[in-house]
């Protein structure tokens, strides 16, 4: 391989090959596909490292997805039919790595769509984005900024849709009056402690301390545990952090004896958290991202399509890897199937106009609208319901949906006192 | 005459290389040319004795310097990446004050703590060093034209050709450092330390010295990577980035100036393109550790020790 690649160096057909590449390279995107050849779609994100729980499921989602679609036909433009094929590149949660999966997706594999995690790798892309036109995904709106017009939040609205599990919390526990928050201190735990601090003002629950940002590398989290806990709040929150935190700080949780309510935005392969601690420490854990299995996800306000019988599938194919994120990337490619189809071409442009078109859009847990301009400068988030999701009797139950605009409607000034408080609005970040 | 014509076929190969590679492995070869200066870097540190691990924190002080300069005062991009490299060494000399009261397996801990420091005030000071998210939106190398050729910074061999000319001068100074009288004290410091001293060398003055030298570099290397990638944050610059440095030092070997620089390319290729391209990638960490281990426990003098093997057989030939 080595030596393939240092003679191909050398080898002056393939220096006037690559200068002839570069220079059709300049005006990339290309997006002209014959009929039936598979339109490739790029999945940037991490598969490898800390963050890989919400890249690698997200993968084997749009695997089924893929297939699915495929054996009904594939994705129909305009020229005819085209099967689906799916690129990946392991970006590892770093910028740097982002940039050279985005480069090789877009201008080696000819993608037509690239989903990303988002977050800190998301600013090593923008350039290539800005370059090239691409169409990207994130599943963090927080990514949002007037500058990145080809940049859609389709699915996921984190941190915003955190607001509803604390009304939910609030409604069905009314004596829990107080708080604590923990999170790494990254890009997806600050703007999420932002949204949990507005929730809980208002509610009226108070937050005892300043949410404890602890660091990413963190492996020892008794101290933490012990930390959170010495204010006897009635409620502790783990915002935002990813399982290998939920995990070790519910085990710690657990073991130093704690009693009161748990909020988080995941509780991501919460079986083996159960098996951790008890079946009983778990009961009640409130969390944001449900199980396709679920009869609520079978109603008829739900877009995704067949959801159970996707998730009857994942489970069968990937047993106890279900996750936050093994449905979303899925549903993103539902929305851009629909809106390919609609534009008949594969072409990113073509694509988000016909995507936004009237301002509405069918999200996975109902029709929802294309939202954010006073949160991020720009309308390219889709926001709507949200489930609610508790652990009863050690499986995960949807408890209800609840409107992310509505409660906007009312405490978005909050939202955004402490988003300025923790330099996350779009104005103030980088 | 030879010799001369020798480096001239390297550089007109290393001119033709990018043109041969996919834009992906275009990519690499960028971090790749920077990722040589910071690990040669280190290896000048790595003579008098001593292993830090806030090199690579070194470097993003070199890299949140030179963001800083650009965005903050408005400088010329190559005078910011200079002056972050000055940042990277004066910082260094700041921090050989404490340091340098340790030696050994002591001062391993405390540059690792000190590092942590570093990093803890990048993210604990939003203002100016953009907190957890860092900075994004770092001016890139302004574009410009020699006539024959169109620098366009966004385009991976434009960055190349330049990465490559700024790294090919401090890999000279490097290497002139090391066969300068100064370079060969850096070994009496380190094999002969008590002898060295006995003779009236400052030993802590030649272990601050080497650091600062080897943290100005590795601040150039910093200030490459941030105004290529345009964005930085504290955890670009972690334990795992300095836990890969280590590990081309050690597989690489550090007997010589070119040892740390054959890991280097060697595991870059291996993980970067080798193991995607064999669609290994949820495996690399894996693959990676065990050719670690293996290089220790078979190579224990690195890559470097196949070389000299083979140029000494050819030489008794």
């Amino acid at each position: 391989m080595i030596s393939k690649i240092m003679a191909a160096g050398l080898s002056r057909r393939t220096f006037l090959k690559s200068t002839a590449i570069t220079a059709v390279g300049a005006s990339l995107p290309s997006m002209s596909l014959a009929a039936g050849e598979p339109i490739k779609i790029g999945f940037l994100a991490p598969l490898t490292g800390a963050v890989a729980a919400w890249g690698k499921p997200g993968l084997d989602g749009c695997e089924i997805w893929a297939e699915r679609v495929n054996a009904a036909g594939g994705i129909e433009l305009s020229d005819g039919k085209h099967p689906v094929e799916l690129v990946s590149y392991d970006n590892e949660y770093d910028p740097a790595k982002a940039r050279t999966g985005a480069t090789q997706l877009i201008r080696e594999d000819n993608v037509s769509f690239i989903m990303m995690l988002g977050g800190d790798t998301w600013p090593g892309v923008q350039p290539v984005a800005d370059k090239t036109g691409m169409l990207f995904s994130t599943l963090l709106p927080s990514d949002l900024s007037p500058d990145s017009t080809t940049l859609i939040a389709p699915t996921e609205v984190h941190p915003i849709y955190l607001v509803t599990g604390v009304d939910y919390l609030a409604d069905t526990y009314p004596d829990a009056k107080t708080a604590v928050i923990c999170a790494q201190d990254d890009a997806l735990g600050l703007p999420s402690v932002a949204t949990y601090l507005a929730a809980f003002e208002a509610r009226d629950i108070e937050v005892l301390e300043e949410p404890l940002l602890f660091d990413p590398a963190t492996t020892d989290f008794a101290p933490i545990v012990t930390r959170l806990m010495s204010s006897n709040p009635d409620i502790i929150c783990l915002d935002t952090c990813y399982s290998d935190y939920v995990h070790p700080i519910c085990e710690q949780l657990f073991q130093q004896g704690y009693k009161g309510k748990m909020i988080s935005a995941t509780a991501d392969f919460y079986d083996q958290m159960i098996a951790k601690t008890s079946k009983e420490f778990m009961e009640g854990f409130i969390f944001q991202f449900p199980d396709f299995d679920d009869p609520a996800l079978a109603g008829d306000n739900i877009n995704f399509e067949d959801a159970n019988g996707f998730y009857e599938a994942y489970a069968e194919r990937h047993p106890g890897q279900w996750g936050a994120v093994s449905w979303e990337y899925a549903s993103i490619m539902d929305l851009w199937k629909a809106a390919a189809e609609k534009a008949g071409s594969a072409d990113p442009e073509a694509v988000i106009t016909a995507m936004k078109e009237g301002g509405t859009g069918k999200h996975a847990f109902g029709d929802a609208k294309w939202w954010g301009t006073e949160l991020f400068g720009i309308d390219n988030a889709l926001v709507g319901d949200w489930p609610v999701v508790v652990i009863e009797d050690g499986k995960a139950v949807i408890k209800g949906f609840k409107s992310i605009p509505d409660w906007y409607d009312q405490h978005g000034d909050l939202l955004i006192k402490h988003m300025q408080a923790y330099d996350q609005m779009y104005d103030q970040r980088g | 005459m030879l010799k001369f014509l020798i480096w001239l076929i390297v550089a007109v190969a290393l001119i033709a290389l990018p043109h041969g590679l996919s834009f992906s492995q275009q990519e690499i070869l960028v971090f790749l040319t920077i990722n040589i200066l910071v690990v040669s870097s280190y290896r000048l540190l790595t003579l008098t004795g001593e292993w830090s691990l806030a090199h690579v924190v070194i470097m993003g002080v070199g890299a949140y310097a030179s963001a800083l300069f650009t965005k903050e005062l408005g400088l010329w991009v190559p005078v910011s990446m200079l002056l972050g490299g000055l940042t990277a060494a004066l910082i260094a000399v700041i921090l050989s004050f404490p340091l340098f009261r340790m030696k050994g397996f002591y001062f391993l801990i405390g540059s690792f703590a000190a590092g942590e420091i570093i990093r803890l005030l990048w993210k604990h000071f939003r203002d100016p060093f953009g907190g957890a998210k860092g900075i994004k939106g770092i001016d890139p190398m302004p574009d410009f034209s020699i006539g024959i050729y169109n620098f366009d910074f966004f385009e991976p061999v434009s960055y190349f050709y330049f990465a490559g000319f700024i790294v090919a001068i401090c890999l000279w100074i490097l290497w002139r450092i090391e066969r300068s009288p100064v370079g060969l004290t850096f070994h009496a410091v380190h094999w002969q330390d008590k002898l060295a001293e006995a003779s009236g060398v400052n030993l802590r003055a030649y272990r601050t010295l080497a650091f600062a030298v080897a943290s100005g570099f590795a601040g150039i290397g910093g200030a490459l990577l941030a105004h290529y990638i345009g964005t930085i944050n504290p955890n670009s610059f972690d334990l795992d980035l300095m836990v890969f440095v280590l590990t081309w030092a050690i597989v690489g070997g550090t007997g010589t100036f070119y040892g740390p620089i054959l890991g280097c390319v060697a595991l870059t290729i291996l993980n970067e393109v080798v193991l995607r391209e064999l669609g290994f990638e949820q495996m690399r960490p894996l693959i990676y550790g065990a050719i670690l281990i293996c290089s220790i426990l078979f190579l224990p003098k690195g890559l470097e020790s196949i070389v000299q093997k083979f140029t000494k057989r050819r030489a008794k030939q």
